[in-house]
């Protein structure tokens, strides 16, 4: 017997605010986290523009871990600890490494860090520290499930604490993802296969999911956390059920490296299989908070998979883009936009798409341009396709629909 | 847990030197794959081939696959550094023209944890789902569970479950080195396990997964490591270590077990025809 799995919690550190109030209010007013690269100088790089973090307390040299660990403290806050063990589920970028440093060792009379605090943080941090400094601070008893399919981690390590919480194969878990990519490497390593915007002149207004002149994405940053428990078992403790996560799917495009599948065979598959796992038809979904990455590759592709799921009704559905405010938050991104559907969902509007001022043609789907709208919505769909062909999507309710 | 329904109808390894062409669907490809990705797809061709699986595996087959720590080969932080230094510092302005031009874009592709996976979903046509995890030997028991679940929970007839690691670089050598005691022995590998109901493999199974645990006790990094090495069947082989010990063995009862420095305990027992 399923379990029915309520989201009791959510933590966000974004560009559009470090608390669940501040994000929500700048997402439903639309406004965009992004401007110049503070974080380092980039200089002569064709991207120099992103959506960076205004975070102002003590940060860790990998600045994705401090953002989790305070999503994850935010998370249990707002929804009090649940009863019984607890795991984790996170989507999480790459280990990349500090060019300062690795200059460093190369300089005569090198001498590595001393203490492991400081040699586990020199010139790169593993990713997987990320996992056990939260679940240790937070006592949690389950092995930490660490997700790498790149963008669509976020929303693979929702769906996966999800199944885990569903199938009584953990009490409760905090799911989500972080992600920084905002330094030397990770804005280097993009600009270089051509994936980001090079809109320098204008920040906010160069991530434009679905717009004709959209050049690529906006890199951006931040974490998500929400706490997943069975509604049973949050109810009979008083915690808030701020919504269902009612089903999941994920699934490979087995196409191209860097190019969505041209039918959307994928995204398709992810978005059928997750409401096929909810046992929700298509026709009842009422939003879809789209993977909207602003690219030109993603965006029709996507609007060809929506289509098809949803037939007739297609252009009666909105469809929104988090990105065009926060950017693309890679292994985070998911979480993100999860929390922000669920955000929607309890306030009966549904944020802006912002700056989609010339649709693409092949882009043809209601985005709900510029201003947010009042719609009650009782199911979404939160989608993520990751480069590489992965692609995942889970059907967020909301509670007592 | 016990788990006499799911049995292993295939195992295949692979270790350096690798040659995955016979497997790729456009040799092309190969240009964008790493030394992990070939290790990936040679392991899973030849565990499909013993599984008796050939062609296709479309929409009702998943991956359930651990990936170890991102490689960075020597040569190529050379090429980077030498085009971003001003006096023996860092340069972000030389950075920006010189290094960061000199590197092979192909390089992106070559590093990321998730392109093993990509390159055996692309060749065998596996339409998913997965769960692509990292880094380490416990890991795989997460992957194995995963895709224990979601056999028994009638998502998919088919498993490929295995671990990837290219551990034998600049990169990977340098974040075992700092570990006390550091480590220098690592091996680059890959091991993948066909995992199936055992209702639906008939003649072709090849072993049976009796019973497995996993547990966790949560460590600070910064603090203690749980056990001094990891100890598995070769813990120089990270996540790959357990799949490749399968896929080595040529019959009988086998134990594993698992102690990471990451706080897993896990074991498992297989029997192999």
């Amino acid at each position: 017997m399923r379990r029915q799995v309520g989201v009791t919690g959510m933590g966000v550190v974004t560009p559009i605010g470090c608390s669940l109030a501040a994000f929500r209010a700048n997402l439903l007013s639309g406004v965009s986290g992004a401007g110049p690269i503070t974080t380092f100088d980039p200089a002569q790089l064709p991207t120099r523009i992103a959506a960076e973090v205004r975070w102002e307390g003590p940060i860790l040299r990998d600045r994705k871990i401090t953002f989790a660990l305070e999503a994850a403290s935010q998370a249990l806050l707002g929804s009090g600890r649940p009863r019984g063990r607890g795991g984790l589920s996170l989507g999480i970028g790459l280990e990349l490494f500090s060019m300062d440093d690795l200059a460093e060792t190369r300089r005569p009379g090198f001498v590595p860090p001393h203490s492991r605090r400081e040699r586990l943080g020199f010139l790169q941090t593993p990713s997987d520290l990320c996992v056990s400094l939260i679940s240790k601070r937070h006592e949690l008893a389950h092995p930490p499930m660490t997700h790498v399919s790149a963008c669509a981690a976020g929303t693979d390590a929702i769906g996966a604490a999800f199944r885990r919480v569903a199938e009584g194969r953990a009490d409760w878990m905090l799911a989500g993802g972080t992600d920084s990519m905002v330094n030397p490497l990770g804005v280097a390593g993009f600009c270089r296969i051509g994936a980001t915007t090079t809109a320098n002149e204008d920040p906010r207004r160069a991530s434009r999911p679905f717009d004709r002149r959209r050049d690529g994405f906006l890199l951006g940053e931040g974490a998500a956390i929400l706490v997943l428990e069975p509604v049973e078992a949050a109810r009979a403790r008083g915690a808030p059920v701020l919504a269902e996560v009612a089903g999941y799917g994920c699934s490979f495009d087995a196409h191209g490296i860097s190019e969505p599948h041209p039918e959307g065979r994928g995204a398709l598959q992810a978005m059928t299989r997750a409401l096929d796992d909810a046992e929700i038809a298509p026709g009842a979904v009422d939003a879809i908070n789209a993977h909207g990455t602003s690219t030109p590759k993603n965006d029709p592709v996507e609007t060809l998979a929506i289509k098809k799921l949803l037939g007739a009704r297609a252009k009666d559905v909105p469809v929104y883009a988090t990105k065009s405010m926060i950017g693309h938050l890679i292994s985070a991104a998911g979480a993100v936009e999860a929390v922000a559907a669920v955000e929607c969902m309890r306030a009966g509007i549904v944020h802006p798409t912002i700056n989609l001022d010339e649709p693409d043609p092949d882009c043809d789907l209601d985005y709900v341009p510029h201003r947010a709208r009042e719609q009650a919505q009782r199911v979404v769909l939160s989608n993520s396709f990751g480069f590489g062909g992965q692609n995942a999507c889970i059907v967020l309710r909301r509670t007592g629909a | 847990m016990s788990s006499p329904d799911l049995v292993v109808t295939g195992v295949g390894h692979a270790g350096p030197p690798c040659d995955s062409s016979g497997y790729l669907k456009v040799r092309k490809q190969r240009k964008f794959m790493g030394l992990q990705d070939e290790l990936a797809v040679v392991a899973a061709g030849r565990a499909l081939e013993s599984a008796g699986l050939p062609g296709p595996l479309g929409a009702r087959a998943g991956l359930f696959l651990a990936v170890g720590y991102i490689p960075f080969e020597q040569s190529d932080i050379d090429l980077l550094l030498a085009g971003s230094l001003t006096d023996g510092r860092f340069s972000m302005e030389r950075f920006s023209t010189d290094g960061y031009a000199s590197v092979n874009p192909l390089l992106t592709f070559r590093c990321l944890s998730n392109m093993p996976a990509y390159h055996v979903s692309v060749n065998f046509d596996l339409q998913g789902p997965y769960f692509v995890t990292y880094p380490g030997a416990g890991q795989f028991y997460q992957a194995l569970e995963e895709a224990a679940a979601a056999i028994r929970g009638g998502r998919i007839d088919v498993a490929l479950v295995g671990g990837v690691a290219h551990q034998d670089n600049f990169l990977v050598r340098h974040h075992f080195r700092r570990l006390e005691p550091s480590e220098d022995r690592r091996v680059d590998s890959a091991g993948i396990l066909v995992l199936e109901a055992a209702s639906r493999a008939g003649p072709r199974v090849r072993g049976r997964l009796l019973r497995w645990t996993i547990d966790y006790r949560a460590v600070d990094p910064f603090e203690e490591s749980p056990s001094p090495v990891e100890i598995g069947a070769d813990g120089a082989m990270g996540p790959a270590s357990l799949p490749v010990a399968l896929a080595q063995r040529p019959s009988g009862r086998f134990r594993h077990e698992l102690r990471s420095r990451d706080g897993f305990v896990a074991s498992s027992e297989w029997e192999l025809a």
